[in-house]
């Protein structure tokens, strides 16, 4: 049971930037996973070069995966905003950014594996109830939950929040109401890419960054989103720690098929309910 | 729109015989034969794509699910039972996705938009990962080698010809839907689709079936690879081939029918030429796509008969 | 018509691009066309192979070539993807004229490769990719592998386990893989040598993550739970290294003793984990960086850190044997167009390589293609000669190479089907 919470954890961390975006700014950001990527490699070479500690190393690598966000939103994404067929575009859009940034990390970074240690006073483990727990997933658990409570309580409670959802649901009201929703549309989606840069940083010191993590994250962070409902932070949360523990116990029950098992869990949701199990509008169609 | 003009047609049907059609008998290599087969079953699988997103609407990431499913029909009927089957294969593949996408389509074609995308991306994984991992029943990441079909295709030159021949009939039957009213239906369920349910269509029935046209003919194009290859592989059914085929469909235009088969031809080509020559194929792939869709959406051949039309009334202004 | 114009114009362009190598001039070439994976998790692999493959060309061309011919190295990227690689390697037979077909990191290209090889009759020599079919159940004649593959891993694997169950007894193992091909024919291989050796053991556990799986912990607590005696592992790569940094907190290494017998040992596995990587793991991989002791291995790899500024990972020493029996074979025969006298001269071709021992050198079974080598397999241990690694291999148990061929039995039971 407690297996399955880091990797939960792991999953909403990615998959938090992807709903943020998806759902609240309307935009289908495929290149989530490459912003990922990003991360952990801004992270390594924040230490390379720095020797910083590791969470200021997670910082850096979070501003700078926004950063390169906002200049994609600002250079490109926002040229096709209002084309009809907007939603297509912006999926081949986001889609070319993977080719590039996947290729632009092996042409600055090589294609070794590298490596991020994990951060002092965080390498051990305690003894609770019987059960070994490492303490950098405790961390990173405490750090996931942490963050659903604030994405939630910004989105809802905070003006800036509602700001932004309401610029994704109608940008000319906006515009009308004196609201700046270029710079918005852009806050929001540098928002996102900072996300997905934090969880590159947080994961790497549990893997090797290696270059083409960026395709191998995109499907697993879409069905969370998809489970979830997309634009709920709470909904992205809960369901990855569904599927966290789904995985888990297939592992122990069906280990012949627990790989194909995520898959499953999305298909059930999606007959049973499409617009994900905590999506607050439905999106069935005419 | 392009519902007129068949003569226009008549010349790209001209040319495409002509050209591929001389290809064997100019005494091309293999090489180039290979490359024209590809550029052939790519660029059917291609058009039958863009019956769901340039016509339709539909951005499916997901038809690389059907494409496999044709290839997987063939390699694993010959496989288990002999050459004899490929027939027997390729109609199997195109009943599977048949059936498939029946099932599929009915459970998302109940949304729209970006969701509807998702959805096929992530039906196309499911079906991967099942096939990658059942290795034992599908050879799994090894794919399936020596598929051979026997009897008079298991020469190369007559299974070329007869691969031409197929997927000129399946382009032609797909322009002909186009062209009919069911065609001018997509269109329409494509620009407004709640005006379409307004005058008593169903926007839905429609959408299936298209979907379900589409990925037949796009396991019809996959069984054919799978003779020119003679293997296949797990890549058939993963997202990024259904990414390829939707780069390909935008490079040569979306608005236009034959754009996805002539975007087709210039990937496979370029693909060729530049990988020979660097290994940061992605990332000029990729900046090529940001240009076309950023600067010239509407692809090769759209941008060129725009540029037509206007070099056209430029000429029109100039003599009135 | 336009359309018809922008066709023409692309028949043109592809049948001048095509030509155009045919202007130069006609020099004494053996043109060797190789490909490997340059992007993704494997790029790092396919990089190595390049490398140590253009290390080896310039040895040989500037000893004056072999036989009055100069090498030419040519490389695609793979992509790892089958049918991208067949059409590239049909370009390289019928436009460039490749003498050889030379590479491949993954199983799946190789095994596609091998079936162009046999239809043109060219000779493929297969560098890095580990399926044990390529020289059993898909043999044929034009096929030659370079480095071992999994069978022979396993069987050191299996041995070495038999030696340490006469020195300190084990009855239990389970076995942690990927769950595609590559994960499941290592632990089919590994179960058969040991029946094969007669060892005795007890499964209690089998645990199958996808590959390229972000989080071990399910899998982790499962092991911890089953307490196996020996954990066989077949993962490869950042796997490897994920798998290793996220069992470590759990104090898994010292309760479970750890074997990775074909990639586990890779360098680039210690590179990436530095001074986090557990002290008595029993890994092994295909080629060493420091073993064996001898000057031509120390020499092959300072070079390669002197030419690329890195360590190599073993696929590297796979391209760089490949050039090499390519090289020996030419020089025996005198022409590179003499297909079939140069797969005489291979099969059962002796050559010397960085990674054989003072008494022994290695050889090609002239039933199977495959190479014969000793393998070396090794604890982890402290060691900084090799930067940015903290540990390396150390406390060698070496196996002979014939002990580690698969048995006649073996290869009838698989041709067979």
């Amino acid at each position: 049971m407690v297996s399955g919470l880091t990797l939960a954890t792991l999953l909403f961390l990615v998959a938090s930037g992807l709903t943020l975006i998806f759902g609240v700014g309307n935009v289908f950001n495929f290149a989530h996973g490459s912003f990922y990527m990003l991360g952990a490699y801004f992270a390594y070479q924040t230490i390379a070069a720095c020797r910083t500690n590791f969470w200021i190393a997670v910082l850096a690598a979070g501003l700078g995966a926004g950063i390169i966000g906002m200049l994609a939103e600002f250079l490109f994404l926002r040229r096709i905003y209002g084309r009809s067929e907007e939603g297509g575009f912006q999926i081949l859009l986001t889609y070319s950014f993977i080719l590039v940034i996947d290729d632009l990390v092996k042409i600055i970074w090589g294609t070794e594996y590298k490596t991020i240690m994990r951060p002092e006073g965080l390498k051990g483990s305690v003894e609770l109830l019987g059960l070994t727990l490492p303490t950098y997933n405790l961390a990173i658990i405490g750090i996931g939950f942490l963050l659903v409570v604030v994405a939630w309580f910004t989105l809802s409670r905070t003006r800036p929040g509602r700001i932004a959802r309401a610029t994704a649901l109608d940008r000319e009201i906006m515009m009308a109401m004196g609201i700046n929703v270029p710079l918005t549309m852009t806050l929001v989606f540098g928002t996102a890419t900072m996300l997905g840069g934090f969880a590159g940083a947080l994961a790497a010191p549990l893997r090797s960054v290696t270059p083409g993590a960026g395709i191998e994250v995109i499907i697993d962070s879409l069905i969370v989103v998809v489970i979830g409902g997309m634009g709920n932070f709470w909904g992205a949360w809960f369901g990855a720690l569904i599927l966290g523990e789904v995985i888990a116990f297939a592992v122990v029950l069906v280990p012949e098929w627990a790989s194909v098992i995520s898959y499953v869990v999305m298909v059930l949701t999606l007959i049973f309910k499409p617009e994900g199990l905590f999506a607050p509008r439905s999106v069935r169609k005419v | 729109m392009e519902i007129k003009g068949s003569h226009k047609d008549f010349i790209f049907w001209a040319v495409l015989f002509i050209v591929f059609g001389s290809l064997p008998l100019t005494g091309s290599s293999s090489y180039h034969l290979m490359l024209a087969s590809h550029v052939l079953l790519w660029g059917l699988f291609a058009v039958a794509f863009n019956m769901l997103w340039g016509v339709t609407g539909m951005l499916s990431f997901g038809q690389a699910l059907y494409f496999g499913v044709g290839g997987y029909s063939v390699g694993l009927m010959i496989k288990y039972l002999g050459g004899a089957w490929f027939v027997a294969g390729l109609g199997l593949g195109m009943v599977a996705a048949a059936i498939l996408s029946i099932a599929i389509g009915l459970l998302i074609i109940r949304v729209s938009g970006v969701f509807f995308t998702v959805l096929t991306l992530a039906f196309g994984q499911l079906v991967w990962q099942i096939t990658f991992r059942w290795y034992e029943f599908t050879g799994g990441d090894d794919g399936i080698q020596g598929i051979i079909p026997s009897g008079i295709l298991s020469n190369k030159i007559a299974y070329y010809y007869i691969t031409l021949v197929v997927v000129i009939a399946s382009i032609w039957l797909l322009r002909r839907l186009s062209r009919s009213p069911m065609g001018v239906l997509l269109r329409c369920v494509r620009q407004n689709p709640s005006r379409v349910s307004f005058v008593g269509q169903s926007v839905r029935f429609a959408q299936l079936r298209i979907y379900v046209i589409s990925s037949v003919f796009s396991a019809l194009a996959g069984s054919l690879m799978a003779g020119i290859d003679n293997s296949i592989h797990t890549d058939m059914l993963y997202w990024t081939t259904s990414g390829e085929v939707i780069l390909m469909s935008v490079l040569g235009g979306i608005g236009q029918f034959f754009g996805p088969f002539i975007g087709a031809g210039v990937f496979i080509v370029i693909q060729d030429i530049v990988g020979a020559k660097t290994e940061y194929w992605p990332l000029i792939i990729g900046l090529v796509m940001m240009v076309i869709v950023l600067l010239f959406p509407r692809g090769l051949v759209g941008e060129f008969q725009a540029l037509k039309s206007r070099l056209q009334s430029l000429i029109a202004d100039h003599r009135g | 018509m336009r359309k018809q114009n922008v066709f023409g114009i692309l028949i043109v362009s592809v049948l001048v691009f095509v030509l155009a190598p045919f202007a130069q001039a006609q020099e004494k070439i053996v043109k060797i066309g190789s490909l490997f994976p340059m992007t993704g998790r494997p790029g790092l692999y396919g990089l190595d192979s390049v490398d140590a493959a253009e290390m080896a060309v310039e040895e040989i061309n500037a000893k004056g070539g072999v036989a009055g011919y100069k090498l030419e190295f040519i490389n695609s990227d793979s992509k790892a993807k089958p049918d991208y690689a067949i059409r590239i390697a049909k370009r390289y037979i019928d436009e460039d004229k490749v003498h050889f077909l030379f590479g491949v990191v993954s199983s799946a290209v190789g095994l596609a490769l091998t079936e162009v090889s046999k239809q043109n009759k060219k000779i493929f020599i297969g560098t890095d990719h580990a399926s044990t079919q390529l020289t059993v159940d898909k043999f044929q004649p034009y096929y030659f592998r370079v480095s071992n593959n999994t069978f022979q891993s396993m069987a050191a694997g299996a041995l070495y386990l038999k030696e340490l169950a006469e020195k300190k007894p084990w009855s239990t193992i389970a076995y942690v893989g990927p769950d595609y091909a590559y994960g499941h024919d290592q632990w089919n291989e590994l179960k058969y040598n040991l029946d094969r050796f007669g060892v005795k053991y007890k499964i209690v556990g089998e645990y199958w993550p996808k590959l390229f799986a972000p989080d071990y912990t399910p899998f982790i607590t499962s092991i911890l739970k089953d307490k196996p005696d020996i954990l066989i592992s077949g993962l490869w790569g950042g796997d490897s290294v994920a798998f290793i940094k996220q069992a470590t907190p759990y104090g898994l290494f010292e309760k479970v003793l750890f074997c990775s017998p074909d990639a586990g040992g890779n360098y680039e596995v210690m590179s990436a984990t530095g001074s986090e990587l557990p002290l008595g793991l029993v890994l092994s991989a295909r080629h060493h960086n420091n073993w064996p002791d001898t000057a031509a291995n120390k020499e092959y790899v300072q070079k390669f850190f002197k030419r690329t500024g890195r360590f190599p990972t073993y696929a590297a020493e796979g391209a760089y044997t490949g050039i090499l029996a390519i090289a020996q074979a030419i020089e025996k025969v005198g022409n590179p167009d003499d297909t079939e006298a140069l797969v005489k001269a291979m099969e059962g071709m002796k050559i010397k390589l960085p990674e054989d021992p003072d008494d022994f050198t290695s050889y090609i079974d002239p039933e199977t293609h495959q190479i014969v080598q000793v393998q070396a397999v090794g604890v982890t241990v402290p060691n900084d000669q090799f930067p940015p690694a903290k540990r390396m291999l150390g406390e060698w148990k070496i196996y002979k190479a014939e002990d580690l061929l698969p048995p006649k039995e073996y290869i009838e039971m698989k041709r067979k089907k």
